[in-house]
């Protein structure tokens, strides 16, 4: 039942707002199980625990009762302190509104996440110096998030979700704040890293952008409500042998 | 680890960097307070150098023996500042002169009791001077040379005073005074000699030898009545025995006094610390006044630091949802505070330096450097950022990521 390259596993997981009367459920027993390679997007109307069950993922959160596997551990009740670790190491985030340090340059953004991992300063530069060539920002290294397009900064914020190679990206909807084009242009990168073998799972209220998944769950009430699979388990992108920054300049566009 | 510390540091210096005029005047809020500590440990270190240069010239064989109070110091403080004389309630006797003066190895004993009082010539009136009662063998323990005439001795001494340079001025508008008379307490006295010109208003005898009139303490008593012996000088026949002199002083006096132990016995280094409890008032208050000075440093480090924790709440999310643990937070402020409050000890550092300097243009006081004062400020500065540091360092690392996302 348990193959080995199940990543997430969810089992009861719950979370209650408010007790009694007032009492409600952003998420209700919910039980996921996310195979290492799959590009999920999760959509579903407002307030439908989305946004928190992306939260739990990344730890931000923590569930009112149930599991939450990651790895074969269960990091529901571990310590803070470890879940900060495990987040620096394993888990990518990207936020709608970007959520680029405004004082720091774009370069000193990507590399934030190192900081945590606790490497020397000189590779944190290099590093994310080599994230940013990897999305055609090399010239805009020193430039501040407010000198930037959306596009570009959406961008940015990809490359520090990837900077520290994580295992797991979580993306709340990414594509909210753009237009179209530049919309058309962070799910191009969403996609490649995809194909490197980096398990995505998107938060999204654009049906459109579901062409790109390999897995599309409708959620309704803090529960799935539609779970539909567009590529089986076996042919899911693996990420054996294959490291991010190895591909890099490999890619179109600009 | 290591690593990660010198990351927060340069995190925190940045953060410095950006609000520059905000950190200066915080740091100066600090500085201040460290200043006048500085200020504080300076002076009373060169009160105490002046002391203890004057003990080590005067020679090593001295004994001095003082009262103590034994009342709560509350008392004693005001009673020192309402008290007409500047010495504390004393439970020593002029009859302990006799008592030190039997013991073994001791060749000289000479006590000291001020009285403040008039002192008339047939011209002028001093209306306060420091009349101070010894015996004769007072000239052999102090180091106070003679200009003119002899000291007082025991043939001369119902009716011979030797007057300082001042009060000679003061009194007789001339330096020479001998042979000259003055009334005190409607006896007349004749002027036996003259003191040199000291200039030490601060030494171990507590006593400003320019503006006093020595005389016989017998007659001194006679003519003020009941007498306070403020401090009793005994020199040694050898250093060696100091220990074992003192002791003996102390077990004769308690002998005598039937169990009263309110006095000290000191030699040495003991007796450069600052005879009056007036000086020791006036240091304590400074330092209660720096100690609030810092305190009020201290909190305005707390208010930035709390302003930047709520200004960053929106960094501090970004933060913690690309790894960092609450931990990373509470050091990277905890680095801010600690270098705001040694930034500003540093420059309280040199102010207080600075300051020292412009007093002792126009006092004896000598910027008085030591490690000592360096450590002290260090670790006061150290802590002030710590305890001070702490509260917002944990208000910002406490926050959820959450919420602290959400806040733009």
């Amino acid at each position: 039942m348990k193959s080995d390259n199940t990543i997430i596993e969810l089992k009861g997981l719950t979370k209650r707002y408010g007790y009694g009367d007032t009492e409600s459920f952003a998420l209700k027993d919910f039980d996921l199980t996310i195979k290492r390679g799959e590009f999920i997007m999760i959509m579903g109307p407002s307030g439908c625990g989305k946004t928190t069950l992306l939260n739990m993922i990344g730890m931000l959160d923590r569930p009112t009762s149930g599991e939450y596997i990651l790895n074969g551990e269960n990091v529901a009740g571990i310590s803070s302190a470890r879940q900060a670790r495990l987040r620096a190491k394993k888990i990518g985030i990207i936020f709608q509104d970007f959520n680029l340090i405004q004082d720091l340059p774009v370069i000193e953004n990507v590399a934030l996440p190192l900081v945590y991992v606790n490497r020397p300063r000189t590779v944190r530069l290099k590093s994310a110096s080599e994230a940013l060539s990897r999305f055609h920002l090399s010239e805009r290294e020193y430039y501040y998030p407010h000198q930037l397009s959306g596009g570009q900064q959406q961008r940015v914020a990809i490359a520090r979700a990837i900077v520290s190679e994580p295992e797991i990206i979580l993306a709340d909807e990414p594509t909210g704040n753009l237009d179209s084009r530049s919309s058309n242009i962070v799910m191009e990168e969403l996609k490649n890293i995809h194909e490197e073998g980096n398990t995505i799972i998107m938060v999204t209220h654009n049906p459109a952008l579901t062409v790109y998944a390999t897995r599309v769950i409708n959620m309704l009430d803090g529960q799935i409500d539609t779970d539909i699979k567009t590529v089986s388990d076996q042919n899911l992108p693996q990420p054996i042998n294959v490291k991010i920054k190895k591909n890099k300049k490999s890619k179109e566009k600009k | 680890m290591a690593l990660l510390l010198r990351t927060h540091y340069k995190l925190a210096r940045t953060a410095i960097k950006e609000n520059r005029t905000r950190s200066f005047l915080t740091c100066l809020g600090i500085a201040i307070g460290i200043a006048s500590i500085i200020l504080i440990l300076s002076l009373t270190g060169s009160i105490s150098r002046l002391i203890s240069n004057e003990v080590s010239s005067i020679g090593s064989d001295l004994i001095v023996v003082r009262p103590s109070t034994s009342k709560d110091s509350v008392t004693s403080i005001v009673e020192e500042l309402t008290s007409a004389n500047s010495f504390n309630k004393s439970n020593l006797a002029v009859s302990d002169v006799e008592t030190i003066s039997k013991i073994e190895g001791v060749t000289n004993v000479a006590p000291i009791a001020v009285s403040i009082n008039t002192v008339t010539d047939d011209e002028n009136t001093i209306a306060s001077a420091s009349v101070l009662g010894t015996t004769p063998e007072f000239i052999n323990i102090e180091p106070l040379t003679l200009k003119q005439g002899t000291f007082i001795s025991d043939k001369n001494k119902e009716n011979s005073v030797v007057v300082g340079h001042m009060l000679s001025l003061l009194l007789f508008n001339t330096s020479n005074p001998i042979g000259r008379t003055l009334v005190f307490h409607e006896h007349r006295y004749i002027v036996v000699g003259v003191l040199e010109k000291i200039d030490k208003s601060i030494n171990f005898d507590n006593v400003d030898f320019d503006n006093a009139l020595i005389m016989d303490i017998n007659e001194l008593e006679k003519n003020v009545g009941a007498l306070q012996v403020q401090q009793i000088n005994v020199r040694a026949a050898n250093t060696d025995s100091l220990a074992e002199i003192s002791s003996k002083i102390k077990d004769e006096l308690v002998a005598k006094k039937s169990g009263d132990t309110n006095f000290t016995v000191s030699y040495g280094d003991n007796i450069s610390h600052p005879a009056s409890t007036l000086l020791n008032i006036i240091s304590g208050m400074l330092a209660a006044v720096a100690g609030i000075s810092l305190v009020v440093g201290g909190i305005g480090v707390m208010n930035i630091m709390l302003v930047s924790v709520s200004e960053r709440t929106h960094e501090i999310g970004i933060r913690k949802a690309v790894g960092a643990s609450s931990y990373n937070i509470l050091m990277q402020f905890m680095f801010e505070s600690l270098i705001l409050s040694v930034f500003g000890g540093i420059m309280g550092l040199i102010l207080g330096y600075v300051l020292a300097f412009l007093i002792s243009i126009i006092t004896p006081f000598q910027p008085y450097i030591s490690w000592q004062i360096f450590v002290i400020t260090f670790c006061t500065a150290v802590i002030v950022g710590i305890v001070f540091g702490i509260y917002p360092a944990l208000k910002a690392s406490s926050k959820n990521p959450i919420d602290s996302l959400k806040h733009l």
